[in-house]
């Protein structure tokens, strides 16, 4: 044909696709030197050759005419929602004048008054440049916007402490029966979406049952063996309600897992709740049935690490009495504590009909098929484990509350209680957990790296070795004075939040809370905060509009840049450069099950184009500048352990005195090939694009290899709440918010979220947010191909509304109407009637809704959900200040 | 001469437009064109509900419809029974696409720009475009091709190769054995339609 | 007015096929009219004479139009390659060789006085042609699989009596325009307003039939409601271009009988006027009703989306006005 005859050029380029942070391995096709082409790359476990919609869509997003590629600077200096910027374009030398001056004063003014924002969608890039900025200017402040305050300080926090890992998924491989709570996991969003999609496709034919509990009927929904639907943000209450019809109902649960890999055997005392502990070592105690004793948690004839390991029986129920005190073990008052979860009352709550919650429940317990096991071959040979074909899973729906923490913990609990955690066909961390370092072609480690093995602190909890943060899960930081914009020091429980920046009374409380400095300058990379947090006023006006100094790397001019930059910067997108690392030993974005370990990298498809340039690069440049890239590369020597497994060898750390100024892509070859050893070096990388090697069976079903325990009671929350409580009461926290610190305890239970005591009968909807396969958050909506499959899509721009209510309501198919909340903040859309929506609820797609000037092709497309959210503790969840993004409204017809 | 088909597994299919995509960036496809298509449905009352993605593209018929309107001659069958559009012989009446029960046909009459406000051509654009006037051709007729030139070189059609959910296999419907073959077999595979009597070539297994 | 866009309709053919469609029966209408007045002898001479001056052209024109509709007008030559299964080469075909017949018997008509025998003949093979031609300007519709709708054996006959209609009302018309005298209104009062009653009649009937064939299978029964919905076909068509001519027609028949020439002629026009403007709509209508089949699999009914007309109504409050 044509063209494929007379080609100049046609080469496949592999890389790691950057459209969300699920870092599916793809081949990009060059021909006459124009990236026309974006396909899996059939090496990458990722994906096997499949991607996604969005990935396909690239060769839009790299040439869209509507990306920035000059600097540009804001020549109106006012700021705010509906502000004509009037950007003009400037070259880079000013840009880095300007923004070296402005950086300078705030150094001498107190570096801690510089914040860094940034976009999950970049999740690995946010790694270097970010923590290494942060670091070498002597800052504590960032966030990643919506990343984490709606998606993460829930899960990623409690999964973090159940599985040392981002979230869990079912070994799909294996599982037969799973329950989803609100998550897209196999069905177009999550963490390695693709790559599960593949597994739920074969799953089905091995007669996988999947129930999917979602106000509507959601992809997942639509392919479940059975949908649920349920009232938003009351999964918590449901979960419970399992629990409890597993243990109190049907007396299911597998007493050998709690015993042996839960502390439900510790015992508790009566007056404090917390551990009975032995009085010389400290450690917590369990109660030996056949000695008839207390012991240490850790006493080798109480402790099963292996399954086939022989241990004593120990006390999951009854009272005992040690050192004159009656002590109980945890599982008995879990027991007790659930039993207010009656399938009716939960009905109540959750709109799940009591008769269908204990059939679950019940079915659930028998697809567990407690006491079965599996034999896998080990590096040590063949090793008996259990088989727990069954899991609960959940991500950003059910998390996205006011009780997210404790939902969280709930649902996860269920699994618990089954034994159905890190073993055969059960739940697993999502990403691994266990990576015991890459081995070569022969099986030989070669560096020992990347290397991630979970450990038991000294009373037997699991304790990551490696984290995407600076702090590991568990256990807590020690709550202490704030020194930081969003007082976080004092929170170990979350990561950032936003009730505090986002207030009205936010400089009171810094004020008050003795915060000697104020927000200063604001560097963004990537996100689109104005659209992504929540209501776009409280956001610009209580917080962005508070810094003196914002510059922004984009590839876009979004409604962020609109309403607040100084300065733009136009950067590279992930076709353009190199990151020597897309996801994280082992807690994130890794191929699920026994499908091989892949790390992959991203590389220039084409060189930059016009004047764009890589944010990493970028970000050394300005160290230079302000002489303190030294510090940088120390913070990046100091971070990279934590997050990519194991520290660096000293011939491959970055030089820290600042005798040299390391390049980028310098930065990312030593980190491979400290990783994987000098012969896989950047060029090694360039031609494949990832390394791979085999999943051991052990790290996969990793629970019984592994000494540690899981909490079912989080005995040290307790102290944790006391502690903090005390500071906010030293400092009169009260007179901002009213805490509810009762939350810090050791048993779960579920609290109601504003949408659910609102009380004004006017307001009779509960709306949510659900992600399309076609978008990515914010990004996507200007890719004209993604825009125009959108449109042929019956959901992803329309708010779905149950046809019944509608009828009610006098609202007909493709109407516009007015969603507005109590606040008196409201949206706008189009209709889509269905049968397939909880009648109750209103149904909305994406960050969508744009009103950028410069996004043309997204702008006004689908709804901005966000403008609803409120952003006051009242819509935060005061364990993990996770954020409420339910909301009740009332809709009206428009115009 | 093989008789190439397709069947599609609606079990497996979790509408999610990538074989949409897949298809609109291996051909260029100019805006509103969707050789491969997704259309969505639901029956049911709540909450006794279901919802299911039905993938289409050209049925490849075995009598088609569309080449017995066509005035000119350009709508040919191939004798591995892909129907395609000479492009040089196509004058654009588009009766096809009233004779294609399937809605597979579409019709371009220029190649727009996906962008709005009439900005010049993006380099990848450009590129597109000339790649889609060379091969495809603007004012005529034009609809899926089952790929050819992929298969020639001995791969899959992008759609196929696209699908996570492994829901869509290509093969020969002649061989018994070919994977396309055993699946209609074994799932008892059904066509869209049948009462229109074109004998598509792509199948279909139930949803549930 | 439907608020959304519906994916179904077939939006290729719109007024330029429509024209064409309408021209052609006007042609092949018009020319059956004066051929069929030619065997009534000198009586309705004069209608044969504007009869086959609007034939001849009315066709020339409609596929002047049929070609401005075309992709790659260029290519329009290749249009009769494949009659031997598709209709559009057919029709073209048809109406090339009717074109041509048209032409000869006109000349003949004028030029020559050839004894009314042979002019019979020529007049009996032109008629073949011009029923061939208002047939085909139906089965072109019939014939697509892709349009329920149109796939029936009566829209055929809907077209060719309205073709006929169509073809009498522009024989009227032009006899309004080009004759005088009480020959004229003589005419006009008697024979072509008998005719014109009967077939509006006929019209009336086989719509009607039409329509309510069409109910019986959900995908046209879909277009049937549409068409049904239409001002234009409604209003446009059924009152002004089918119930008012028929009106206009019958008083001419029996309420005009000693008016003078000019208020016959006034009648006359207006019916005839009303009756072409019915006739295109007609043709319009059925054009842009048409829907694609429903897809059925798994008890599952498939349909393109029908999405609202402006699908940028997202924005909320912002920005703030
Ligand atoms: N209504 C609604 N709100 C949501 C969500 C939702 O689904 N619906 N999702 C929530 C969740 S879970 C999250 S994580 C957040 C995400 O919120 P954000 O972190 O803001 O992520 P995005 O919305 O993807 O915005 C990404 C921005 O970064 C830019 N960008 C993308 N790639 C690059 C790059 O390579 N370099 C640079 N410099 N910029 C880049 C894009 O132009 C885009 O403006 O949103 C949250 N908010
Ligand atoms: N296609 C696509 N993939 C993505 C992203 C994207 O924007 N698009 N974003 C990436 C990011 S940042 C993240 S965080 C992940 C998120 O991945 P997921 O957690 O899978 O996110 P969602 O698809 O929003 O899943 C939320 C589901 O829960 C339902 N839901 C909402 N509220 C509730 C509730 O209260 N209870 C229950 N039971 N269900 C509820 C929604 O209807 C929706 O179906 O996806 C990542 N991958
Ligand atoms: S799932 Fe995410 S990473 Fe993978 S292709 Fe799609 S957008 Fe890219
Ligand atoms: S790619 Fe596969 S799963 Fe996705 S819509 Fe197409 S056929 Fe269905
Ligand atoms: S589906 Fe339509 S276009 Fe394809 S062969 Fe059949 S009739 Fe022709
Ligand atoms: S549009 Fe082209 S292919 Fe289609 S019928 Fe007309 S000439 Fe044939
Ligand atoms: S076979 Fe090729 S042309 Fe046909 S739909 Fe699939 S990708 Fe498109
Ligand atoms: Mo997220």
């Amino acid at each position: 044909m044509g063209t494929a005859a007379n080609q100049k050029q046609d080469k496949w380029v592999p890389t790691c696709c950057g459209q969300c942070y699920c870092m599916c391995g793809i081949k990009a096709r060059v021909q006459d030197g124009i990236v026309t082409q974006v396909e899996g790359n059939p090496d990458a476990p990722t994906g096997r050759g499949s991607i996604c919609v969005k990935g396909l869509a690239a060769p839009h997003l790299l040439y869209d005419p509507y990306r920035v590629n000059y600097p540009m600077k804001r020549t109106n200096p006012k700021k705010g929602l509906g502000e004509d910027p009037k950007f003009v374009r400037i070259s880079w030398e000013e840009a880095l004048d300007t923004i070296t001056e402005k950086l300078k004063e705030c150094q001498d003014r107190d570096p801690r008054g510089c914040f860094f924002q940034a976009t999950t969608t970049q999740a690995s890039e946010i790694r270097f440049g970010v923590i290494g900025f942060m670091r070498g200017f002597g800052t504590p402040n960032y966030w990643v916007s919506g990343g984490g305050l709606h998606c993460g300080n829930g899960a990623h926090f409690m999964n973090g402490i159940m599985h040392v890992s981002w979230s869990i998924i079912p070994d799909f491989a294996h599982c037969n029966y799973a329950l989803n709570f609100g998550c897209s996991k196999g069905h177009g969003a999550g963490h390695t979406a693709v790559q599960n999609a593949t597994q739920v496709a074969d799953a089905r034919y091995r007669g996988f049952k999947n129930v999917v509990f979602d106000p509507f009927q959601s992809a997942q929904a639509s392919k479940a063996h059975e949908w649920v639907p349920i009232r938003v943000g009351t999964d918590g209450a449901l979960a419970l309600g399992l629990v409890n019809s597993l243990i109190n109902e049907h007396g299911i649960y597998d007493a050998e897992y709690l015993s042996y890999k839960t502390n439900s055997p510790y015992l508790i005392k009566p007056d404090d709740g917390k551990y009975m502990r032995n009085p010389e070592t400290n450690l917590p105690l369990v109660w030996d049935l056949v000695d008839n004793a207390p012991k240490v948690h850790n006493d080798p004839s109480v402790t099963r690490v292996q399954y086939e390991d022989q241990a004593h029986e120990v006390a999951l129920e009854g009272r005992y009495t040690v050192g004159g005190v009656e002590c109980t073990p945890a599982f008995e008052l879990l027991k007790e504590h659930v039993k207010k979860y009656t399938p009716e009352y939960v009905e109540k709550i959750t709109y799940v009909p009591a008769k269908t919650i204990s059939r679950i429940a019940k079915e659930f317990g028998e697809a567990a098929e407690i006491g079965s096991t599996v034999t896998i071959q080990t590096d040590e040979g063949p090793r008996k484990i259990p088989r727990r074909p069954v899991a609960t899973h959940f991500f950003r729906g059910a998390q996205g509350h006011t009780n997210s923490g404790w939902t969280c913990l709930s649902i996860d609990m269920v699994n618990h209680i089954v034994g159905a955690a890190d073993t055969y066909g059960s739940a697993l961390g999502l990403g691994g957990t266990v990576m015991d370092g890459y081995q070569d072609e022969n099986g030989n480690k070669t560096t020992g790296k990347p290397y991630q093995i979970p450990y038991p602190c000294p009373d037997g909890l699991l304790t990551a070795k490696a984290w995407v943060y600076d702090h590991v899960p568990y256990p807590l930081r020690e709550p202490k004075p704030p020194t930081r914009l969003d007082l976080h020091d004092m929170f170990p429980t979350s990561i950032y939040n936003a009730f505090t920046i986002c207030s009205p009374k936010w400089f009171e409380m810094l004020e008050r809370f003795e915060i000697p400095y104020r927000p200063d300058v604001m560097i963004n990379f990537g996100s689109n905060s104005v659209m992504t947090m929540g209501n776009a006023e409280t956001v610009t006006e209580n917080f962005l509009k508070k810094f003196k100094f914002i510059f922004s790397f984009q590839l876009y001019v979004t409604e962020f840049e609109e309403a607040v930059a100084d300065i733009i910067l136009p950067d590279t997108c992930y076709l353009e450069r190199f990151t020597p690392a897309v996801s994280f030993p082992s807690t994130f974005s890794h191929p699920q099950g026994e499908d091989d370990w892949g790390w992959t990298i991203r590389q220039p498809v084409v060189q930059p184009l016009y004047e764009r340039r890589d944010f990493n690069q970028v970000m050394i440049d300005i160290s230079e500048r302000l002489g303190i890239h030294g510090k940088y590369f120390k913070g990046l020597n100091d971070t990279v352990p934590m997050r990519y497994g194991g520290p660096m060898e000293e011939k491959n750390k970055l030089i820290e005195d600042g005798s040299v100024v390391h390049t980028w892509p310098d930065v990312c070859d030593r980190l491979v090939r400290d990783r994987f050893g000098d012969e896989h070096d950047l060029e090694y990388f360039k031609k494949r694009g990832l390394i791979t090697w085999p999943k051991r069976k052990e790290d996969v079903y990793w629970k019984w290899f592994n000494p540690s325990r899981v909490p079912v009671y989080f005995e040290y929350f307790i102290e944790s709440g006391e502690k903090i409580s005390k500071l906010w009461d030293h400092y009169g926290g009260k007179d901002f918010f009213d805490f509810d610190w009762s939350r810090f305890k050791a048993l779960a239970d579920w609290y109601p979220c504003p949408t659910h005591t609102e009380e004004d009968p006017e307001y009779d909807m509960h709306t949510f947010y659900w992600r399309s396969v076609i978008h990515c958050n914010s990004l996507t909506q200007q890719n004209p191909y993604l825009d125009e499959c959108a449109q042929e899509d019956p959901d992803t721009y329309a708010v779905q509304m149950h046809k019944g209510t509608a009828a009610e309501k006098g609202i007909s198919d493709g109407d516009y109407i007015w969603l507005e909340n109590p606040e008196g903040h409201r949206v706008k859309g189009w209709v889509s009637l269905s049968e397939g929506i909880e009648p109750h609820h209103l149904a909305i797609a994406a960050v969508a809704g744009h009103w950028g000037k410069h996004l043309p092709v997204a702008e006004g497309k689908g709804v901005f959900f966000n403008d609803l959210v409120e952003m006051d503790l009242g819509h935060t969840d005061p364990l993990t200040f996770n954020q409420d993004i339910c909301c009740r409204v009332k809709v009206y017809k428009a115009e | 001469m093989p008789q190439y088909g397709m069947v599609i597994d609606l079990k497996r299919c979790y509408g999610c437009y990538a074989c949409v995509m897949a298809c609109k960036v291996k051909n260029h496809t100019p805006p509103k064109i969707f050789w491969a298509r997704l259309l969505k449905s639901e029956q049911g009352k709540f909450p006794n509900t279901v919802r299911q993605a039905l993938p289409v593209l050209c049925m490849q018929c075995d009598e088609p419809s569309c080449m017995e309107v066509c005035p000119t001659g350009a709508t040919i069958q191939l004798d591995n029974g892909i129907v395609i559009v000479d492009k040089d012989k196509c004058m654009g009446c588009k009766y096809c696409m009233m004779g294609c029960p399937y809605g597979a046909r579409y019709s371009v009459d220029t190649w727009e720009s996906y962008f709005p406000d009439g900005l010049p051509l993006s380099e990848y654009e450009e590129w597109a475009k000339k790649y889609w006037e060379e091969k495809f051709g603007v004012g005529v007729a034009t609809k899926c091709d089952f790929c050819r030139d992929l298969l020639e070189e001995g791969k899959l059609p992008a759609c196929v190769e696209a699908c996570s959910a492994n829901a869509r296999t290509f093969g020969d419907l002649d061989d018994l054995d070919s994977e396309p073959s055993i699946l209609i077999r074994k799932h008892r595979g059904e066509v869209l339609n049948p009462e229109l009597g074109n004998k598509p070539k792509v199948y279909y297994l139930a949803p549930r | 007015m439907d608020p959304k866009v519906n994916g179904q309709l077939q939006h290729e053919w719109g007024w330029l096929i429509a024209i064409y469609l309408f021209l052609g029966g006007v042609g092949g209408g018009a020319y059956t009219i004066a051929a069929i007045n030619s065997f009534l002898g000198k009586g309705a001479e004069f209608s044969t004479t504007v009869g086959l001056w609007i034939g001849f052209p009315a066709l020339l024109i409609g596929t002047f139009f049929l070609i401005l509709d075309l992709g790659s007008p260029t290519k329009a030559i290749l249009a009769g390659m494949k009659p031997g299964s598709s209709w559009i080469a057919r029709g073209t075909w048809i109406i090339a060789l009717f074109m041509v017949l048209s032409f000869i018997h006109l000349v003949l008509h004028h030029f020559t006085n050839t004894p009314q025998s042979t002019m019979n003949l020529v007049a009996a093979a032109g008629i073949v042609f011009a029923i061939g031609t208002m047939a085909y300007t139906g089965i072109l519709l019939s014939a697509s699989k892709g349009i329920p709708f149109w796939r029936t054996g009566v829209v055929p006959v809907v077209f060719v009596i309205s073709a006929l209609v169509t073809g009498h009302f522009t024989v009227m018309l032009g006899m309004v325009l080009f004759g005088d005298g009480e020959g004229i209104r003589e005419l006009l009062a008697t024979v072509m307003a008998k005719e014109a009653v009967i077939l509006v009649v006929l019209e009336v009937l086989a719509i009607f039939f039409f329509l309510h064939a069409s109910f019986r299978t959900p995908d046209s029964r879909e277009s049937a409601e549409r068409i049904l919905k239409k001002t234009s076909f409604v209003v446009g068509y059924f009152v002004l271009g089918l119930a008012l001519p028929l009106a206009l027609a019958l008083l001419l028949l029996f309420g005009m009988a000693d008016s003078s020439a000019s208020a016959v002629k006034c009648v006359a026009s207006n019916a005839a006027l009303f009756g072409l403007i019915g006739g295109l709509l007609l043709r319009q209508g059925v054009l842009v009703c048409g829907t694609m089949p429903t897809l059925n699999i798994g008890g599952f009914q498939f349909r393109r989306i029908a999405r609202p007309k402006d699908p940028k109504a997202g924005i909320g409050t912002l920005p703030p006005q």
